[in-house]
């Protein structure tokens, strides 16, 4: 937790859900830092961690399926220097309960997104996703 | 991502450039894997990769794996901060042969 004050802000932006967007997702993450003022190496923690469930949308909850015309919804929210992440999705359903990162020392490729959103995030959970969405996940910080 | 080879006599030199993701990894390995097929040891260098997400993380372990399965040595070297954070935060510090 640092002392600094940060901007209270609320931006957020659809992306369609693909590969190719994770660029944009990072780009727009690194867009509303500057104006929260968030701190530079935080906020490379930060992006990574957003760009990360990002890509678990396109990864897990589309299974990498070409899905042409659906979006995914990220909205950064910063209040009282407590930094809110949302994202909404259509994907499969997600069950939070087989949401889990590999074991760390069993080193093989794969399973660290979520180890690394755990990592640097405090609060990681999933919500219902009020129509038109069917995931809702919230990654919180306290800055 | 564009990328560069150099050869100095059982050595690959392969230097990225840019921001490894998913959309990048493919790419990646296409580079990397046939010249540890072909039996060389391979330094990566890094320093011009400002960003590396846990899909590029994979990479590197499939790299560093798939050359000690065929004997040879996959070598990372000149790390940028934010890479190695990122490898750190991942513990394969020790793992990988970082230099």
């Amino acid at each position: 937790m640092s002392e600094t004050a940060h901007q209270d802000h609320t931006e957020k932006k659809a992306f369609l859900v693909n590969s190719s967007s994770l660029k944009d997702v990072r780009i727009f993450c690194r867009e509303v830092f500057e104006k929260i003022h968030i701190q530079e190496d935080l906020k490379d923690e930060l992006v990574l961690a957003i760009a990360e469930a990002a890509q678990n949308i396109v990864k897990h909850a589309f299974k990498n399926a070409a899905s042409p015309n659906e979006l995914m919804v990220v909205q950064i929210s910063c209040e009282n220097n407590k930094l809110q992440i949302a994202f909404y999705d259509r994907g499969t359903p997600v069950d939070p309960k087989k949401v889990k990162h590999r074991e760390i020392d069993n080193v093989k490729p794969g399973g660290l997104g979520t180890f690394f959103i755990q990592e640097i995030m405090d609060a990681v959970e999933f919500k219902d996703g009020n129509k038109p969405w069917i995931n809702h996940l919230v990654l919180t910080k306290q800055l | 991502m564009t990328y560069k080879v150099t050869e100095e006599g059982d050595t690959s030199t392969v230097f990225l450039d840019g921001e490894i993701d998913m959309d990048k990894t493919e790419g990646a390995k296409e580079i990397i894997f046939p010249l540890i097929d072909a039996g060389k040891n391979v330094n990566l260098n890094l320093s011009n990769v400002q960003y590396m997400d846990s899909s590029g993380i994979s990479v590197l372990i499939e790299s560093h794996q798939k050359a000690l399965e065929k004997g040879t040595k996959l070598v990372i070297k000149d790390v940028s901060k934010s890479v190695l954070k990122v490898i750190m935060m991942a513990k394969l510090e020790q793992i990988l042969n970082l230099e």
